[in-house]
């Protein structure tokens, strides 16, 4: 009995079966000749998991979070930050330095969240996603004009990793190593009781209350998990493009998040890594021959609302479950008719009877 | 004298000029198994969500288990022992029937904020054990939001029960359930009552649920407690005649 109960997998299944088909494409993309497809591959990464700690707010905890490039940008800008210092005088820096300047983006985002997330828990719905939205502003004017610390609308440039990182290639395999790691840890909370709280409170706020959960404390835990997540992803964000800006905290930025995750499907763990896929791609291809590149991506998420709600991923466990369906039906027939047949098997006996 | 598990004294709740709980003294002993009724209006439902903490009291106290747990959170409340299924089936819709009880064995063993921990490890016994209470066991991988109105109703029952509640408050645990599931459901009642323990307290339109299965009688009208008794006494008395029972032609 538990064991049928326990095998049920829900949406997990679709993530399970695709998570190692994808890392082996992304452990293969170097095979194309030229630096391009590994630096989309790269960026598909970075923001895949800037959408997939975004959907720790929306798919798991139900609520939409408009100012959650506030924390990626965090997380750049303190990475950043420490890079330039590190890196002052000599214009190089040293692979421990990298690695120490890596490392505060997360924490540092993770407070930027507990700040912003203690203001915005009180809040749900429409309301939620406003307030989100101006705290997200508020960093954002606050990084554009900060001049002596943030170098204001210029931004921070020349953010040379030090020499072994500097082949696209080996920073690409860098990304994917931490992303790997990142959605690994992502996997356990989603998974964890933590996780499935997080679920019951989407599902229903007053029934989880009375289960004597603290809703508007476990709403904050998740912010701030969720805004270390981006932060780490900003993190990567810097290196890779070898400066940041305070765009990188902007809403469009947001936005992108929403886009991805919507794209890929939200009641899936991997479905904004797969919205990564689609819109960063569509992004890196299509600009290659229009600038329309807005109308374009305004077209398939249109077409995503319309005719796909649950994202591409939602097209995909369908499928699968109608395959299930018949499949399973068939192994409870087979073990009927093998029950049946159990007595005949016992010997002349019972086929005399 | 019988321990009392919960006490209320004068309790007031007052919505503009509507007297939804009005000075209501209230006591139920530990064990005890006992219905509230009254006509639609009466203030029942107001009276549980006092109880629970999901209103605020305008006056009044309620001693639970020892402790004052007036102008407590729900979620304290809920923790400290009263745990409650509600009249329309509140349950977490889009989770499987296992993980929605899970989820609340999780909450009991205080185990919820574990971030790492395995969900699908911890608390497993204890989901199988309220699910086959309340014969959901082998509906465990059925999404709660498809199950049938009798089947949301019983996966109600099974999340409370996970809460390893002192007090049980059921809020019409039958209401759109069919004869054999309401049987079977104020079975189950009466089971967690005699072999655990569990102090019931109920509300229910259905008579014949009330004055088989409650050992005690409130009934409750425009927020005050009109009267208190056995069933029999409660069946064979004119005012409850006159403002509740007569009206249903009993």
């Amino acid at each position: 009995m538990l064991g049928e109960v326990a095998r049920f997998y829900g949406t997990r299944g679709v993530s399970v079966v695709l998570a190692p088909v994808l890392l082996v494409l992304f452990l293969l993309v170097p095979i194309i000749p030229g630096a391009f497809w590994v630096q989309v591959a790269t960026e598909i990464l970075i923001l895949g998991l800037f959408a997939m700690s975004f959907n720790l707010i929306y798919g798991y905890m139900g609520l939409l979070s408009f100012g959650h490039a506030a924390f990626f940008g965090l997380g750049a800008y303190a990475t950043a930050i420490l890079f330039r210092e590190f890196s002052a005088g000599t214009g190089e820096i040293g692979v421990w330095g990298f690695f120490a300047s890596l490392i505060v983006g997360p924490p540092v985002a993770a407070m930027g969240a507990l700040v912003v997330g203690y203001f915005c828990v009180r809040l749900t719905g429409i309301y939620f996603a406003i307030l989100t939205l101006a705290f997200g502003e508020l960093l954002f004017s606050l990084v554009f004009s900060w001049y002596g610390f943030t170098g204001g609308d210029n931004g921070i440039q020349g953010l040379l990793p030090p020499p072994v990182f500097r082949d696209a290639t080996v920073y690409y395999y860098f990304t994917l190593a931490i992303v790997v790691v990142a959605l690994l840890l992502l996997w356990r909370i989603v998974q964890s009781p933590f996780g499935y709280t997080l679920r019951a409170m989407r599902d229903n706020q007053q029934r989880t209350r009375f289960l004597g959960i603290d809703v508007r404390k476990y709403m904050l835990v998740n912010f701030v998990i969720a805004g270390a997540f981006a932060g780490m992803a900003g993190a990567l964000w810097g290196p890779f493009t070898r400066s940041v800006g305070p765009l990188l905290l902007g809403w469009q930025e947001s936005g992108i998040a929403v886009f991805m995750t919507l794209i890929g499907g939200s009641s899936f763990f991997i479905g904004p890594m797969v919205g990564s896929i689609v819109y960063t791609f569509l992004e890196a291809y299509v600009t290659g021959f229009t600038q329309y590149w807005p109308l374009i991506i305004g077209l398939v998420i249109l077409a995503i609302v319309l005719f796909a709600p649950g994202g591409l991923l939602g097209i995909l466990g369908a499928w699968m479950k109608r395959r299930r369906g018949p499949r399973e039906a068939r192994r409870v027939r087979d073990e009927d008719a093998a029950a049946r047949s159990e007595p005949v098997a016992t010997g002349p006996e019972g086929a005399e009877r | 004298m019988t321990q009392k598990i919960l006490g209320v004294t004068g309790l007031n709740k007052h919505f503009g000029g509507v007297k939804a709980t009005h000075d209501v003294d209230f006591e139920i002993a530990r064990g005890a198994k006992e219905a509230i009724i009254g006509p639609n209006g009466a203030g029942k439902s107001t009276f549980f969500n006092l109880l629970t903490g999901y209103f605020q009291p305008d006056s009044g106290t309620i001693v639970f288990n020892g402790a004052d747990v007036t102008g407590w959170a729900p979620h304290r409340i809920a923790k400290a022992g009263i745990s409650r299924a509600f009249q329309i089936s509140n349950i977490f819709h889009r989770m499987n029937v296992f993980e929605n009880v899970r989820t609340a064995v999780h909450a009991e063993m205080g185990r919820s904020l574990g971030i790492f921990g395995r969900a699908d490890r911890i608390g497993i016994d204890e989901t199988e054990k309220a699910l086959e209470l309340c014969g959901l066991l082998d509906k465990g991988a059925m999404t709660a939001g498809e199950l049938s109105q009798g089947d949301k109703k019983k996966l109600e029952l099974a999340i409370a029960l996970a809460g390893k509640p002192k007090l049980l408050l059921l809020d019409e645990p039958t209401a759109g359930m069919s004869l054999e599931e309401t049987q079977a459901t104020m079975a189950l009642v009466d089971r967690l009552n005699a072999d655990f323990g569990l102090t019931v307290l109920f509300t229910e339109h259905d008579m014949s649920v009330v004055f088989d299965h409650a050992r005690k009688v409130t009934l409750l009208h425009r927020g005050e407690i009109i009267m208190r008794g056995t069933p029999d006494e409660v069946r064979a008395s004119e005012t409850a005649q006159k403002i509740y029972l007569g009206e249903l032609h009993l």
